[in-house]
C-alpha cells in the first residue's frame, strides 16, 4: 500500500535518508526503531509529505507522493498522522478537534462528524472530554484525542511519530494500548517508535535504521531477538539495558 | 474658571465637529490598516519568495517615511499623476497605508507565534493553506496580537491630528484655527486634549476588555 523505492533526501549538505526502500502492505503494522538522528522521523514526515525529498519516490496506492503535488492534500486524507507532541489545536474542544477535518476538509455534515466523533472519543475511553479543551487534558488523553482525530478521516492508514516519547511514563501505556487495539482491527500502521515491548507484541515487521539507511529488517520477534547486523544488536543493547 | 467654562461653551462645538471627523478618519484608517496589513503579514508568512519580498520591501519603505511626508506625498503629489484626493480621503488612505505596516509587523509577530507543529497537525488531516490559516493558525494568533493591536489603535487616533497638515478638519486642525482667532491657547488646547483623552481611555478599556474576554489565560 505504501511503497518507498530508492528515497534520498537532505537537509542542506546534511544527507538523512541515503537509499531507502520499503513497502508497508495494507493491514501491516510496522515499527521503524533506530538511534535519534537515524533519519526515521524524516522518512516518515516524506510519506505524509511534510517534507521534500530530492530523489526516489514514495507511492501511496499507486499515486506519487510529492509534498508540493496538490494531490498531497488527498493522499492526506487517506494516510493521517500522528505527532510526538500531540498538536492537537488548543482553541478548540476534543470533539471539535476531531470534527475539524472530517466537516472542513471532507465536507461531512456536522451531526454526522459529531456522532462519529464521539463513537471514536467513546472507543479511545474519552467519552466524557468531548467538551474538554487540550491543556485540561492530560498528555495520554491529548495523544487518544490525536488518534481519534487522525482516524476520523476514516484513512486507510495512519503514521505513527513517536507517540509516546512526550508522554510521562505512567501514561504510555494507555496510549499503546489504544494504538495495539487499532492494529487488531486491522489498520495498517507505520510507527516510528523506541518502545520495543510494543513493537515485539504488536507490530508485523521492524525495520531498524541507522545512518539513513535500513540496516535490516524482518519480522518482530525475530529481529529483536536475533539481530543479524552488529548494528542492530549494539543499538538494542543500549536500548534494552541502558545502564 | 468662569471663563475657562465660558469659552469652553462657545469653542466645543467647533471642536466636537472636529472630534466627528477625527472619529471618521481613525476608523476609516483602521479599517484600511487592518486589512491591508493582514494581507501584508500573510504575504510575508507565506513563505513564496516573490510575496514575502514584496510585502518586506513595502513595509521597510513605509516605515522608513514620516507619515506626514507621506500624507503630503498623497495630497499635494498624486495629483499630478491624476489622483485627485479629497483632504479626508487622503488622510485616511494615507494613515491607513502608515499603518497597516505597524499593523502588518503585529500580525506577522502573532502569526510566528504559532507552532509550527500546528500547521502540520492541519496539513496532515488535508488542510490546505487557506484552511490551514482560517481555522488553525489566525483564531491562535489572533489571541497573541491583540494587546499590540489595541496599542497600535490608540495610536493610529492620536496620529490622526497628523492630518490636520493636509487640511483635514479634525480636532487639532479646528482647534489651531481657534487659538489663532483667539488666543486662548489655554483653554482651546487643553479641550483638544480633553477631546482625545475621550476617545482613548475609552479604547483603553475596550482593548483590555477584549484581551480578558479572547486573549492568553
Amino acid at each position: 500500500m505504501i511503497t518507498i523505492k530508492g528515497l534520498h533526501k537532505s537537509f542542506g549538505n546534511l544527507e538523512v535518508l541515503k537509499g531507502i526502500d520499503a513497502t508497508v502492505e495494507k493491514g501491516e503494522v510496522v515499527c521503524l526503531i533506530g538511534a535519534s538522528g537515524s533519519g526515521k522521523s524524516t522518512l516518515l514526515r516524506c510519506v505524509n509529505g511534510l517534507e521534500t525529498y530530492e530523489q526516489g519516490a514514495i507511492d501511496v496506492h499507486g499515486r506519487r507522493v510529492r509534498a508540493e503535488d496538490a494531490s498531497i492534500r488527498d493522499i492526506r486524507t487517506r494516510v493521517t498522522m500522528v505527532f510526538q507532541r500531540f498538536n492537537l489545536f488548543p482553541h478548540r474542544t476534543a470533539l471539535q478537534n476531531i470534527t475539524e477535518g472530517p466537516i472542513f476538509v471532507k465536507g461531512e455534515p456536522r451531526a454526522e462528524a459529531e456522532a462519529h466523533g464521539m463513537a471514536l472519543l467513546a472507543r479511545m475511553n474519552l467519552a466524557d472530554k468531548a467538551d474538554a479543551y487540550p491543556e485540561q487534558l492530560s498528555g495520554g488523553q491529548q495523544q487518544r484525542v490525536a488518534i481519534a482525530r487522525a482516524l476520523a478521516m476514516r484513512p486507510e492508514a495512519i503514521l505513527f511519530d513517536e507517540p509516546t516519547s512526550a508522554l510521562d511514563p505512567e501514561l504510555v501505556g494507555e496510549v499503546l494500548a489504544a494504538m495495539r487495539a487499532l492494529a487488531e482491527e486491522g489498520m495498517t500502521m507505520l510507527v516510528v517508535t523506541h518502545e520495543m515491548g510494543f513493537a515485539r507484541e504488536v507490530a508485523d515487521r521492524v525495520l531498524f535504521m541507522s545512518g539513513g539507511r535500513i540496516v535490516e529488517q524482518g519480522p518482530a520477534a525475530e529481529l529483536l531477538s536475533n539481530p543479524q547486523h552488529e548494528r542492530t544488536r549494539d543499538f538494542l543493547s543500549r536500548i534494552l539495558s541502558p545502564m | 474658571m468662569n471663563k475657562f467654562l465660558q469659552d469652553a461653551q462657545d469653542y466645543l462645538p467647533i471642536l466636537l465637529q472636529g472630534a466627528v471627523t477625527t472619529a471618521g478618519i481613525a476608523f476609516c484608517a483602521l479599517v484600511i490598516a487592518t486589512l491591508f496589513g493582514l494581507v501584508l503579514a500573510l504575504m510575508r508568512y507565506s513563505g513564496i519568495g516573490v510575496l514575502s519580498w514584496t510585502a518586506r520591501s513595502f513595509v521597510n519603505i513605509v516605515r522608513g517615511i514620516p507619515i506626514l511626508v507621506q500624507l503630503f506625498y498623497i495630497y499635494f503629489v498624486l495629483p499630478d499623476f491624476g489622483i485627485d484626493l479629497t483632504a479626508f480621503q487622503a488622510g485616511a488612505i494615507g494613515l491607513g497605508i502608515a499603518y497597516s505596516c505597524y499593523m502588518a509587523e503585529n500580525f506577522r509577530a502573532g502569526l510566528e507565534a504559532v507552532d509550527k507543529g500546528q500547521v502540520e497537525a492541519a496539513q496532515s488531516i488535508g488542510m490546505s493553506w487557506v484552511l490551514t490559516m482560517r481555522r488553525v493558525v489566525l483564531p491562535q494568533a489572533f489571541r497573541t496580537v491583540l494587546p499590540p493591536y489595541g496599542n497600535t489603535m490608540i495610536m493610529l487616533l492620536k496620529d490622526t491630528s497628523q492630518a490636520s497638515v493636509i487640511t483635514v478638519a479634525e480636532i487639532t486642525f479646528q482647534g489651531k484655527m481657534l487659538a489663532a482667532s483667539t488666543f486662548e491657547n489655554m483653554t482651546v488646547y487643553t479641550l483638544v486634549a480633553g477631546l482625545y483623552l475621550a476617545f482613548s481611555v475609552p479604547l483603553f478599556l475596550l482593548a483590555s476588555y477584549l484581551e480578558r474576554r479572547f486573549g492568553k489565560k
